[in-house]
C-alpha cells in the first residue's frame, strides 16, 4: 500500500521539521554564545527546562493567553541567562590579552563552571519541583488535532512551526539590523578588536547571553505543552542534539547550525520508519562522527586558526 | 617520636601507601560498620581508577574526552558477558574487559585523532552516546534495559572474594596497579612526550614525535584501564545495566580529575575519593547532597583553579619521590 506509506511518510517529515525547529532554537543559543566566548555552556539545557517550567507555573498560576505566555516565559530566560554568565562566566573570563584568550585552562574552567551550575540547577529544580512528570491543564495543550487530508497535525506543529520562522527572523533581523547585533558580531569576530573600537565587551556578552537564553526557554515551554510532560530533566536530550547540530554547523554559524538541526529533527523522526525507536538517537551521534571525520569543520563552518 | 615522612626513604614511602590502602582504610571501613561503608571504598576505588585513566589521556595528552563511561561500559559488559555465558573466571574477564576496550578505542581513535579542540571533545562524546544506545538497545545480546544479572563473584584461584572485603581488596589491587602504571608512564620520557602534545602538537611533531601514534598509544591505555575498571565494577555488583554509563558518569570523572588538577596523579586520587565519599559522608542532608556536590565543584573551579593538587606541584612530589633516578643533571625522568 504506497499510498497509505506516503502519508505515512509525509506525517514523519513534518515531525520532524517540528522537532527540527525545536532543536534550532536551543541550537542557536548554543551558537550564539560559542561565538563569542568560544566555550560550550553546559548549562543552555537547564535553560530550556526553567522556560517549561516558568510556563507551567504561569499556565498554573495566571492561565493566560499562549502569546502572553511565551513571551514572560522568553523574559524568564533571559533574566536566567544574564544570571548564568554572571554567576558561571564572569567570574573566570579575563579578557585582558592574547593568551588569556586562548588558554586551554582557561576554557576547561569555564566549560566545568558551566556544568557545576547546570548541576546545581537541575537538582534544585528536582527538589523544588520533584523528580516525576508534572501533569499539564488540558485546556494548555498544544495538542488539537487538525486532519489535512491523509496527515494530522495538531495545532502544537503548527505553532512551533510559526513561532520558530517568526524568532529566526527576528534574530538575523536583530543580528545583522540592530546597533546590539552588529556588536555582537563584532566580539565574535575578534574581542580585543571590539574593545579597541569602544565596544562594551562586558554588556555585549549579557546580551548574547539574554538571547541565547530566551530562545532556549521559548523552545522549552513549546516542547513542554507539545509533549504534555515537562520534567526536571527534560533539557538533557534536546541539549545534547542542539549541540550536535551547533558542531555540524560548523559551530559558529547560525545558518548552518538551523539547517542541521532540522536536518537532525527530519531524520531522526523519518527513521522510525525503519528502526526501533530506541535506535533513533544514533542516528544523530552516527552523523556527528561521520561529519567530524569527513567534513572536520562541520558543514557550513570556515577554517578556524589553530589555536 | 614523630617520623617525618619526608625523611623515608621512597621505597619505604611506597610501602606506607600500600600499607594505607591495603591495611588502614579496610580496618576503618571495618570499624565504621562492614557491608555499607565497605561498598563506597569500592565504587571510590573503581573511580579512583578511571580518574587516573582519563588523567593519561585528558591531564598528560591534553585530549578531552567526554565518552570515558562508555569505555568503562564495554569493559563491564565484557566481563558480565563472559562470565555469565562462556563462565569465564575473573583472572580471565579482567584482561578480556580491557582488551576488548583498548581495541575500540583504537577504532574510535584511529579517525577521531586528526580532530583538535573541542572537535575531538564532541566526537569521544558522540561516541559515548552510541556506547550506551548500543548497550540500551542491542536487546540480544546485552538484555537491554533489563541489564545483565546475577554476573558470578570474584574467584581467584580457588580464593573465594565474593565478599565486601574481598571486592575491596580485589578493587584496591586493580587500582594500584593502574596507579602504578599510569605513574610509570606519566613520569618518563614518554609521559614528557605526551605533555609536549598537550601544549603543542605541531612544535612536537617538528621535534621529531609523532603525535597521532602517541596520542592513539595514550588512549588505547586510557581505555584498557577503564574496560578493567568496568570488570572489576561488573563483578563486585553483580548487576549492570546502561543506566551506569551514561554522559553524566563520564561528566563525573572529568570533574574528578578537574577537582584533582589535571595533570596530576595525585590529584585524581584524591578528586575520585572526594566525589564519591562526599556524597555519602552528606547523606543526612538528604535530597540536598547532589546539590552540594555542584556548589563544591563550582565553588573549587573558582577559588582552586589548579585543582587541589596542581601538575606542577604533583612533578615536584613524584621528583622527589623517585629520588636518584630524577637526581641526574638532565632531570627527565626513566628513559
Amino acid at each position: 500500500m504506497p499510498d497509505i506509506f506516503d502519508a505515512y511518510f509525509a506525517q514523519q517529515v513534518i515531525n520532524g521539521i517540528s522537532l527540527g525547529l525545536v532543536y534550532a532554537l536551543v541550537a542557536i543559543g548554543f551558537t550564539l554564545i560559542f561565538g563569542i566566548l568560544n566555550v560550550v555552556n553546559f548549562a543552555h539545557g537547564e535553560i530550556y527546562t526553567v522556560g517549561a517550567f516558568a510556563g507551567l507555573l504561569l499556565i498554573v498560576g495566571a492561565a493566560p493567553p499562549l502569546l502572553a505566555v511565551v513571551l514572560l516565559v522568553m523574559a524568564v530566560g533571559a533574566a536566567a541567562g544574564v544570571g548564568l554568565e554572571r554567576l558561571a562566566f564572569r567570574p573566570i573570563r579575563r579578557f585582558s590579552d592574547e593568551a588569556s584568550l586562548k588558554s586551554r585552562a582557561m576554557r576547561e574552567a569555564t566549560l566545568l563552571s558551566s556544568l557545576a551550575v547546570s548541576i546545581v540547577a537541575r537538582e534544585v529544580m528536582a527538589h523544588v519541583f520533584g523528580g516525576e512528570m508534572r501533569i499539564i491543564p488540558q485546556a494548555a495543550l498544544l495538542q488539537d488535532v487538525i486532519t489535512l487530508g491523509p496527515l494530522t497535525l495538531t495545532n502544537g506543529n503548527l505553532i512551533i512551526f510559526g513561532a520558530s520562522v517568526v524568532m529566526l527572523g527576528g534574530l538575523q533581523f536583530m543580528l545583522y539590523r540592530t546597533r546590539v547585533g552588529l556588536s555582537i558580531r563584532a566580539v565574535s569576530n575578534n574581542v580585543l578588536g571590539a574593545r579597541h573600537v569602544g565596544i562594551d565587551t562586558n554588556r555585549t556578552i549579557v546580551a548574547t547571553f539574554a538571547i541565547g537564553s530566551s530562545l532556549g526557554a521559548a523552545a522549552g515551554i513549546l516542547v513542554g505543552l507539545y509533549d504534555g510532560n515537562i520534567y526536571p530533566y527534560m533539557g538533557f536530550a534536546p541539549g545534547i542534539k542542539a549541540f550536535v547540530a551547533m558542531v555540524m554547523g560548523g559551530l559558529s554559524s547560525i545558518p548552518g547550525a538551523v539547517i542541521c538541526a532540522l536536518l537532525l529533527g527530519v531524520s531522526e523522526s523519518v527513521a522510525t520508519d525503519f528502526l526501533s525507536s530506541g535506535w533513533k538517537d544514533l542516528i544523530a551521534y552516527g552523523l556527528l562522527v561521520v561529519t567530524l571525520i569527513f567534513f572536520p569543520q562541520g558543514l557550513f563552518g570556515h577554517g578556524r586558526e589553530r589555536v | 617520636m614523630v617520623v617525618n615522612v619526608s625523611n623515608l626513604s621512597p621505597r619505604l614511602r611506597q610501602l606506607g601507601l600500600v600499607a594505607v590502602l591495603f591495611g588502614a582504610i579496610p580496618a576503618g571501613l571495618a570499624l565504621m560498620g562492614g557491608g555499607y561503608p565497605f561498598q563506597v571504598g569500592i565504587t571510590a576505588l573503581i573511580f579512583v581508577t578511571l580518574a587516573v585513566s582519563l588523567n593519561l589521556v585528558t591531564g598528560t595528552a591534553g585530549l578531552l574526552s567526554l565518552g570515558h563511561a562508555g569505555f568503562f561500559g564495554v569493559g563491564a559488559y565484557a566481563a558480565a558477558l563472559a562470565a555469565t555465558k562462556l563462565h569465564w573466571p575473573f583472572l580471565l574477564t579482567l584482561p578480556l574487559a580491557g582488551i576488548v576496550a583498548a581495541a575500540l578505542g583504537v577504532i574510535v581513535a584511529l579517525p577521531t585523532m586528526r580532530l583538535i579542540s573541542i572537535y575531538f571533545a564532541v566526537a569521544t562524546l558522540g561516541v559515548g552516546e552510541m556506547i550506551h544506545v548500543s548497550l540500551l538497545n542491542w536487546v540480544s545480546f546485552t538484555r537491554g534495559p533489563m541489564g545483565i544479572r546475577s554476573i558470578p563473584p570474584i574467584e581467584i584461584l580457588g580464593l573465594d572474594l565474593s565478599g565486601v572485603i574481598g571486592g575491596y581488596y580485589v578493587a584496591a589491587t586493580v587500582a594500584a596497579l593502574a596507579i602504578f602504571a599510569v605513574h610509570r608512564l606519566t613520569h618518563s620520557y614518554y609521559g614528557n612526550a605526551l605533555r609536549s602534545l598537550r601544549e603543542d602538537d605541531q612544535c612536537s611533531a617538528a621535534m621529531g614525535l609523532n603525535p597521532v601514534r602517541l596520542k592513539i598509544e595514550a588512549f588505547a591505555v586510557s581505555c584498557a584501564i577503564a574496560g578493567m575498571a568496568g570488570a572489576v565494577y561488573a563483578h563486585t555488583a553483580s548487576f549492570i545495566s546502561p543506566d551506569s554509563f551514561r554522559f553524566e558518569e563520564s561528566i563525573l570523572i572529568l570533574a574528578m580529575i578537574v577537582v584533582g588538577g589535571l595533570g596530576s596523579l595525585p590529584g585524581a586520587v584524591i578528586g575520585a575519593v572526594l566525589l564519591i565519599v562526599l556524597p555519602e559522608v552528606l547523606r543526612g542532608i538528604g535530597d540536598f547532597r547532589m546539590i552540594a556536590v555542584g556548589v563544591f565543584m563550582f565553588l573549587s573551579i573558582l577559588f582552586l583553579p589548579k585543582g587541589l593538587l596542581g601538575e606542577a606541584s604533583a612533578i615536584g612530589l613524584a621528583r622527589r619521590q623517585l629520588g636518584a633516578a630524577w637526581r641526574g643533571d638532565i632531570g627527565a625522568g626513566w628513559k
